[in-house]
């Protein structure tokens, strides 16, 4: 109980002090011992047996609810400021069912605050990797121009959404999820707006409405569940049975859809690369659209084997190949990166919507080791956007020479996403495993297991596609000038690393199953040979072959495009399934 | 005795390649090579001087030729079919990085084109592999070789596996990753020396590899499985005399179409 306070209260608490002292050593310290203080705490509340639960005083619910009229008022306001109808009436149409819901939701239920395993689990991805980027974006804004206060309001803001996340996991209360949901969708919104250009503000007012339609169906879904169950508590519901429990059910998943940007929402999050890199690692990659999986895991128990839980497993899987390829067309690499988060989401809430306990497991576990690995891609990218101002693959070409160091972080994101014998490596493996064992039983599954043999395809060709941009680098022989990436980047990146490298290792240990230990042994093999690097020095150099030509060799980057048909298919496609899911949910 | 094969391995494979250029020999009339031609040549080229591009270009070929003779070994010791699958991706991985790593237009091309194979022939083995574990009730070999019938119960997987063996043994028609005549051997072309042997062996490796695969089609009986893999191997060769290479873009849309569908399709025949 006093750690979560500790958990929720403490990035505020130093998001208060950043902003009252400007001296740059200082929040350095701030958020290294924040990082640190947070991902202890989080840690020994995972290693801790309990569950507990505790009420919000009276007080504070009429102060959640006041904000809640605030946060959508501000909504409405800025459709107005910036004349864009869709945010506007979806204002409206929240403030509408909000203020309704709250005039008949029942006054007494069970306490608003849950604390269970997956929460807690969800606390360890939360303050380990959103502690880390907090710690980098320090010194990534050393160099944005910006205002110096509107540097450390950054920080700040990244520190608070922290605190939003880590309440929004152990919500238990649907309206109080309805709110944290929209404060992300607010911190999203203002986040990617931070630049404040053109651009930055079309591509927030896109994210802003498309948020809102999640934020409508956790209403309508909340709606639901007080006039058929009388409850607006997430345990009450999932305990109950019959009547419109699917509907509800249903609507609440939507929005995890909405969230996790799968398609045709995809959009959202990939507009949302114009925001600074922190601040794409930590919303859009690591943290908040964890969301996503998070919810359909907490509706698991629903949600398994019915009619509701199969089309969100065909619509995550479907995701995941179509995202995957549609990233193929992309150069920008944070946008390549946000197709592989939107389509490895797609896998998640996939698997979690399957819902046994096997793949309720593999779900939290790609969720971990996603949020690593992303996190470290992004952080890299940044630490390439920042030193070298590139952020499009075509511009990287032989990067290994100029940035060795980044280079290297990044193929080990990339080998830590594809590779044994790192997590999400094995997740994906073992998901293969799981959903062929349910194959007897529910035929239907094998599109979600083609789905993700396809798509696990398509990633390793994105990523190596990537890596090839990257590693073109001319004969040893030829000295190139590297420049030294600096501590503040370094760190973090280093952090990151070693936490993917800690998992692997535990999770290896945890399957008490030699081969899979076994799996782990050439991949120590690749990294023990640059420790006889020093051997190779007896052999003589020479330059690439040139078939006798003389001119400088630029490589070419392959890109594979869907025709605008196929992709307008794709979209309708994809959306007719989004309605699908409320329609089945209806129906059942 | 397993761990005198697993040790014999590349010598083995190194057999069937030399086997395979005598078949080719016969097949267009020629006299061909002896049967130990590619064991002479390892020889020669152990005296050739050694010129590398830069070391982890160099090291990169080490690494994959022992993380393929760790995937054989995986199979010889009778592991689940996955991890073996996963287990050679990575060996490809770790070679396509090398063909990125140095600034050459053929071994780009090259890289390239071996990465799309990959995800071309990826997902079939995986397929088998399920198709197995449906069959036989295990991914582990040690297990899948105790069974029986598997061509009469999947025969449309061994279909599809038809297809995709070409491109793991480089023939035509599926033989675009080293193209001798187009981009002359892409990777290939920047090793020498004793590098481009661990290349060239792991070629014999990729022999056992693939065939080891076919084998198991024969379940419990080791005749079957040994009459399959000479079929096959006739079979190969025969198409590859025929047929001529096509482009990457065109394997990977037959790949995905044909030998997908046909997957699927045996998949859902034994499911339902």
């Amino acid at each position: 109980m006093d750690m979560v306070l500790v958990l929720v209260l403490l990035p505020i608490i130093a998001a208060l002090l950043l902003g009252l002292f400007p001296y740059q050593r200082l929040q350095y310290i701030i958020s290294g011992a924040t990082l640190a203080l947070l991902s202890i705490v989080a840690f020994s509340l995972y290693t801790s047996l309990s569950d507990f639960t505790f009420h919000l005083p009276h007080n504070l619910n009429i102060l959640i609810i006041v904000a809640d009229v605030v946060l959508l008022l501000f909504f409405l306001y800025q459709g107005r400021k910036f004349n864009n109808i869709k945010v506007m009436v979806l204002a409206v149409a929240q403030l509408l069912l909000y203020g309704y819901i709250e005039s008949i939701a029942p006054v007494a239920g069970r306490a608003e605050i849950v604390v269970d395993e997956l929460s807690k689990f969800m606390f360890l991805i939360i303050n380990g990797v959103g502690g880390v980027i907090v710690l980098y974006a320090v010194k990534y804004m050393e160099g944005e121009s910006a205002s110096p206060f509107k540097k450390r309001l950054f920080v700040g803001a990244l520190l608070v959404f922290l605190s939003v996340m880590n309440l929004i996991v152990c919500a238990n209360s649907i309206l109080l999820f309805f709110f944290l949901f929209e404060m992300t969708t607010l911190a999203s919104y203002l986040l990617i707006a931070f630049r404040g250009d053109e651009i930055s503000r079309e591509n927030a007012l896109k994210a802003l409405w498309m948020n809102q339609i999640g934020g409508v169906v956790i209403l309508v879904g909340a709606l639901i569940a007080i006039i058929g169950f009388d409850t607006v508590m997430f345990d009450t519901l999932l305990e109950s049975s019959g009547g419109v429990l699917m509907l509800s059910v249903a609507l609440l998943s939507m929005a995890a859809l909405v969230k996790g940007a799968s398609l045709p929402f995809e959009g959202w999050l990939l507009g949302a690369m114009v925001a600074p890199t922190p601040v794409s690692a930590m919303l859009h990659s690591a943290t908040m659209v964890k969301i996503a999986p998070y919810l359909i895991l907490k509706l698991s128990p629903v949600l398994a084997a019915t009619m509701v839980g199969g089309i969100i497993s065909l619509i995550g899987a479907l995701v995941f190949v179509a995202a995957s390829y549609l990233a193929l067309s992309r150069s920008v690499f944070k946008e390549i990166l946000g197709y592989s988060t939107v389509a490895l989401l797609g896998l998640m809430m996939a698997l979690a919507a399957i819902g046994t306990q096997e793949s309720i497991a593999i779900a939290m576990v790609l969720m971990l080791f996603h949020a690593l690995s992303k996190a470290l891609l992004f952080l890299s990218a940044g630490v390439l956007e920042k030193q070298y101002h590139c952020k499009n693959i075509e511009e990287m070409k032989g990067m290994v020479n100029r940035a060795p160091k980044t280079v290297g972080f990044i193929l080990f994101g990339f080998v830590s996403l594809t590779l044994p014998p790192f997590g999400l490596f094995m997740g994906k493996l073992f998901a293969i495993t799981s959903v062929a064992s349910l194959l007897n039983e529910h035929p239907a599954y094998l599109i979600v297991l083609l789905a993700l043999i396809i798509g696990s395809a398509l990633l390793v060709l994105l990523y190596f596609k990537v890596a090839s941009a990257l590693l073109s680098s001319a004969s040893d022989v030829v000295q190139s000038e590297t420049m030294p990436i600096s501590a503040g980047f370094n760190i973090p990146l280093v952090v990151l690393s070693f936490f993917i490298v800690a998992g692997a290792v535990g999770y290896i240990m945890m399957q008490q199953n030699i081969f899979v230990i076994l799996l782990a042994f050439p991949m120590l093999f690749v990294f023990a040979l640059p420790s006889i690097i020093h051997s190779m020095e007896r052999y003589d150099r020479t330059l690439p072959y040139q078939c006798g030509e003389k001119g400088s060799f630029d490589s070419a980057l392959v890109y594979y495009e869907p025709s605008i048909k196929i992709q307008r298919a794709m979209y309708w496609g994809f959306g007719i399934l989004f309605v699908a899911v409320a329609l089945v949910g209806a129906m059942s | 005795m397993i761990w005198v094969w697993i040790a014999l391995a590349p010598i083995l494979g190194g057999l069937v390649y030399g086997g395979e250029r005598v078949l080719r020999a016969r097949m267009q009339r020629r006299q061909g090579p002896p049967l130990l031609q590619p064991f002479y040549d390892m020889f020669k080229l152990l005296d050739k001087r050694t010129l590398i591009i830069h070391a982890p270009h160099a090291l990169l070929a080490l690494a994959h030729f022992a993380v393929l003779w760790f995937s054989i070994a995986a199979i010889f010791l009778g592991w689940n079919l996955l991890y073996i699958i996963f287990l050679h991706l990575f060996a490809q991985i770790l070679l396509i990085l090398a063909g990125y790593s140095v600034r050459s237009p053929y071994s780009h091309i090259g890289s390239n084109r071996e990465l799309l194979m990959v995800v071309a022939y990826e997902p079939i083995l995986i397929l088998v592999a399920v198709g197995f574990y449906l069959v036989s009730g295990s991914f582990e070999i040690a297990e899948i070789v105790k069974g029986e019938n598997y061509l009469l119960q999947i025969p449309l997987l061994f279909a599809a596996l038809l297809i995709i063996v070409p491109i793991k043994v480089k023939k035509s028609p599926f033989d675009v990753g080293e193209a001798h005549q187009e981009i002359v051997g892409g990777i290939e072309v920047e090793y020498s020396g004793v590098f481009y042997e661990f290349l060239y062996m792991s070629r014999f490796l990729e022999y056992i590899f693939i065939y080891s695969f076919v084998y198991l089609f024969g379940g419990e009986s080791h005749w079957l499985g040994a009459v399959l893999v000479f079929g096959v191997f006739l079979l190969v060769n025969l198409v590859d005399n025929a047929t001529a290479r096509v482009r990457p873009a065109h394997m990977l849309k037959i790949i995905y179409t044909v030998a997908v569908s046909l997957a699927v399709v045996n998949l859902l025949g034994i499911l339902l």
